[in-house]
């Protein structure tokens, strides 16, 4: 009976095993042969990854998921999307579980270079910053001094503030709470003047007020937390491709194409236009792509301005100011690297 | 001759029946009875009316989406908007009739191993239960039988709690009768390697099982080799169970008199003819009520999985919550959802259990 069990789960688990994807082969070609991106995402983080009731899965994250795949396979929808919690998502990547991570993850020293992980690039600069009452009358970080500070505990805003304020030679008072929704109730019964967190948090944070409109996030970041795609080392090519399916999406809004105008764009656009598009030149092909690699991109998941607004921005509920995000023309940090 | 005619029974005194008589029987028997009747009617008059009004009279029952959330008390339209996520996670509408088939395998698997006709019962049930896994997960993923494949990352909600016990808890009862066997026999190294494999598994928290599945387990797969999640923490629950199991089958084996084992060895049947034959018959009969209760404690274990990911159903749960949609605060409503789900499967399940044990305790009538 023994060795019949063992042998039914041996067989069971090689008939379920996930289509043996080899580590050490090119990713490129698991991914073509395959037909579909397993991507690593959140279990759920409101604009970034998130489900809907039917299943279907959105979110600036998940966008760089379908960005990849739209590259790769010319089909945003040819993604597997695998839910991971913060602490399994490198062994998920190295393991060879998924293809790319693109998990709302910090870009950090260590894990640069600790992990054996690559990051392709930062689709968000996150930091810590601060949510007011409106009728506390602030405008900015700097008036706070003396105020009472709702935090989440053990998270790394902790520290951001207590610098912040030390710097400023500026006190505060900590009230501490467990859990996110926690510190949404303090700050909204009264028990602190502030609430901090990370701006993205904050965000979601200010949804959940019983009146969101009261609330105001303040200008001032006081940490860096910048998010971005990651790949496992020692495939150039697939991150090449991760990090240039990005930067397609943020050059296609700093040239002004838009998923409604990129047919006009490739056949009566400038000549950076027709180079980005597959139009002339062959980026595409340097890449191991089709040529209309990054159309695909624009065309099925949009530029990198249309993404932001349609999860986290002015169209989503979380209605978050671009600020960093900001396109370098506009005053923001996004900088896509020369394409050409 | 007159016949005797008995007196008709007089009704019993208005003071010793009816409804006032028991309220003064058992509520108001003393000064302090009736003061702590008294304060708890209170606190119920108090608090009850709010809570149902919160839940039903003042409670938002139609529409889709979180715009359909006006009124003050509980928005049950976030639950119903996510109920097909919460039972079935998302797993294709059009393969659905697949969950439900299994599940009403499940059900008659279970109804089939207490009403079949006795001589064939024990051998037909056995067969079933063990063949049910194997049907189950080439239904679901649907490879084996020619249907579209359905990959793991798509199962969920709790269909899959109830699959992930149903499924380790069946692979795990004939190793844990092993295991238990191996405790109690002679040879020192089999002995030796029961109870270590027994106490590691009981000794360690579910959660850190879990861990090690998901997060330590890739790591010692030769490069190349992906064994699904999904997988992974199964044969952890495996593992996890038959530790549990072979306790349970321990304690039945010491229920056995000794002169049972005496009687076979007297006729002499081999030491397999014994065990299966004479002592497991047995077995099963003392030890089925341990069965159920470590059954429903793994099933309520299987929302453990959340912390790997896995998208059971307060993983759903928790996804929904933090959906940009949804983001007004219906963990109350939600959590309540689980609650009453798990509530009403356990429960249900115990009463199963008292009726098969009922069935089964033919020796010992009381």
């Amino acid at each position: 009976m023994r060795k019949k069990d063992i042998l039914a789960i041996t067989t069971l688990a090689a008939t379920l095993t996930a289509g043996a994807a080899s580590v050490q082969a090119a990713t490129l070609d698991d991914v073509k042969s395959r037909g579909t991106l397993t991507c690593g995402v959140s279990t759920g983080l409101a604009g970034f990854s998130e489900k809907d009731e039917n299943g279907k899965w959105s979110g600036l994250d998940v966008d760089v998921c379908r960005s990849v795949a739209a590259a790769v396979l010319g089909d945003a929808d040819a993604v597997q999307y695998k839910p991971l919690t913060a602490k399994e998502r490198f062994t998920a990547l190295v393991s060879g579980e998924v293809d790319m991570l693109s998990r709302n993850t910090t870009w950090t020293h260590t894990r640069d270079t600790s992990l054996g992980i690559n990051f392709a690039g930062t689709n968000f600069y996150d930091g810590a910053s601060f949510m007011v009452m409106k009728d506390l009358g602030v405008s900015s970080a700097l008036e706070l001094d003396g105020a009472n500070a709702c935090i989440q505990a053990g998270t790394s805003t902790e520290l951001a503030i207590a610098d912040f304020f030390r710097q400023h030679g500026m006190s505060y008072k900590a009230v501490t709470f467990d859990t996110s929704d926690q510190t949404r109730q303090g700050f909204e019964s009264g028990r602190c003047d502030f609430l901090t967190s990370d701006g993205s948090q904050l965000a979601a944070l200010r949804v959940g007020l019983s009146n969101p409109a009261n609330a105001v996030i303040l200008p001032e970041v006081i940490s860096k937390e910048p998010l971005g795609p990651v790949v496992r080392q020692g495939d150039d090519q697939w991150f090449n491709i991760v990090k240039w399916s990005l930067n397609a999406m943020i050059e296609a809004e700093e040239q002004g194409v838009t998923s409604a105008n990129v047919d006009d764009k490739l056949a009566n656009g400038n000549p950076a236009n027709k180079r980005l598009l597959g139009g002339e030149g062959e980026l595409g092909a340097n890449l191991g792509l089709e040529s209309n690699w990054a159309y695909n991109i624009v065309k099925q998941v949009g530029n990198y301005a249309e993404s932001f607004d349609r999860n986290v921005g002015m169209d989503s509920p979380l209605k978050l100011e671009r600020g960093l995000n900001a396109s370098w023309k506009n005053g923001g940090i996004m900088y896509s690297q020369a394409m050409r | 001759m007159k016949e005797f005619e008995p007196v008709p029974a007089r009704p019993a005194p208005d003071k010793t029946v009816g409804p006032l008589a028991w309220m003064k029987e058992n509520l108001f028997s003393s000064l302090l009875n009736s003061l702590v009747t008294l304060a708890v009617m209170a606190l119920l008059v108090y608090y009850i009316p709010p809570v149902l009004d919160w839940a039903f009279f003042s409670a938002n029952w139609q529409g889709t989406s979180e715009d359909a959330c006006v009124r003050e008390g509980a928005c049950w339209v976030f639950v119903n908007a996510w109920s097909y996520q919460f039972f079935y996670g998302t797993y294709p509408v059009e393969e659905i009739w697949r969950i439900n088939l299994m599940l009403v395998l499940l059900a008659l698997v279970i109804l089939a191993s207490f009403t079949l006709p006795k001589h064939i019962r024990l051998k037909a049930s056995v067969i079933a239960w063990l063949v049910l896994p194997l049907v189950g997960i080439a239904l679901l993923d649907g490879r084996l039988l020619g249907l579209p494949v359905v990959s793991t990352d798509l199962w969920g909600g709790f269909t899959l709690n109830v699959f992930m016990a149903a499924a380790s808890i069946i692979v795990a009862f004939p190793f844990s009768f092993l295991w238990a066997l191996g405790r109690r026999s002679n040879m020192p190294f089999i002995r030796s390697v029961s109870v270590i494999f027994i106490e590691f598994f009981r000794g360690v928290p579910v959660l850190s099982l879990f861990f090690m599945g998901s997060v330590m387990l890739p790591l010692f797969f030769a490069e190349g080799t992906n064994v699904d999640k999904l997988i992974r923490v199964w044969i952890v629950l495996i593992f996890f169970m038959s530790g549990y199991m072979a306790e349970v089958f321990r304690g039945g084996f010491a229920a056995v008199p000794s002169g049972q084992y005496e009687a076979a060895d007297s006729i002499g049947l081999s030491y397999w003819q014994k065990i299966m034959l004479i002592i497991l018959p047995q077995v099963i009969k003392v030890s089925l009520p341990n069965i159920l209760a470590t059954f429903v404690m793994l099933f309520k274990n299987t929302t453990f999985l959340l912390i790997i990911g896995i998208p059971e159903v307060v993983q759903t749960l928790q996804t929904a919550l933090s959906n940009s949609y949804w983001l007004g605060g219906h963990a109350l409503e939600g959590y309540l959802f689980v609650f009453l789900v798990f509530w009403s499967s356990c429960f249900s399940m115990s009463l199963l259990a008292r009726r098969i044990e009922r069935q089964m305790n033919t020796d010992k009538r009381d």
